[in-house]
């Protein structure tokens, strides 16, 4: 089967390409040694700019028929919902904690954790519902 | 709901892979509409009446 570079897959490179000459901007001028408590953040940026590069190229080389049926947007929306729903259930726990106990974390650090529990809480309950429902 | 998908695929000799490949769905759903576990809409009910060479949905589909 012929791999086809479709629209999509350009937009996605010229996104990583301005990420990566973004990261670069920053080191060159020396912006983002301290960029909102968090260090080195051009070199983060063109880090995460090759990877969705890599990312892009195998999914064209790949090119895996990808199918996404109506269960399958069902079953996303219903994770979502518990996702949303236990992320206000983790927000409230974190204020109780830190009524009780001062929570001394860098920005970075807890945006950090709290990106990985949604992405976390969302893949768990989108396997848990697509194998029992 | 109730569903004779398995009955009308059999009797097709056709396998799950080829039914979700027919109606552009996954094999997952397949499965989940066969067992009951998963009720289709109305687009996709018509689609797989009409890869199962029946001419009513309620042939198919029973509440």
């Amino acid at each position: 089967m012929k791999n086809k570079i479709k629209k999509q897959h350009f937009a996605r490179y010229i996104f990583a390409f301005a990420i990566i000459i973004i990261g670069a901007t920053l080191e060159i001028y020396n912006i983002g040694k301290e960029f909102f408590s968090f260090q080195a953040v051009g070199s983060w940026m063109i880090y995460v700019g090759f990877i969705m590069l890599a990312v892009i190229t195998l999914q064209i080389i790949v090119n895996k028929k990808r199918i996404v049926d109506e269960r399958m947007s069902w079953i996303a929306f219903k994770a979502s919902r518990i996702t949303f729903v236990l992320l206000i259930l983790g927000a409230f726990i974190v204020m109780i904690a830190d009524g009780i106990k001062n929570i001394t974390l860098p920005y970075h650090l807890f945006m950090g954790y709290a990106m990985s529990y949604m992405m976390l809480v969302y893949f768990i309950s989108y396997k848990i519902l697509e194998r029992y429902s | 709901m109730k569903t004779k998908i398995n009955h009308y695929r059999k009797k097709l000799k056709m396998t799950q892979e080829e039914l979700a490949d027919k109606v552009a769905v996954t094999r997952q759903t397949i499965i989940a509409l066969e067992q009951g576990k998963y009720n289709p809409s109305l687009e996709l009910a018509h689609r797989i009446t009409k890869a199962l060479k029946q001419k009513h949905v309620e042939n198919i589909f029973k509440l």
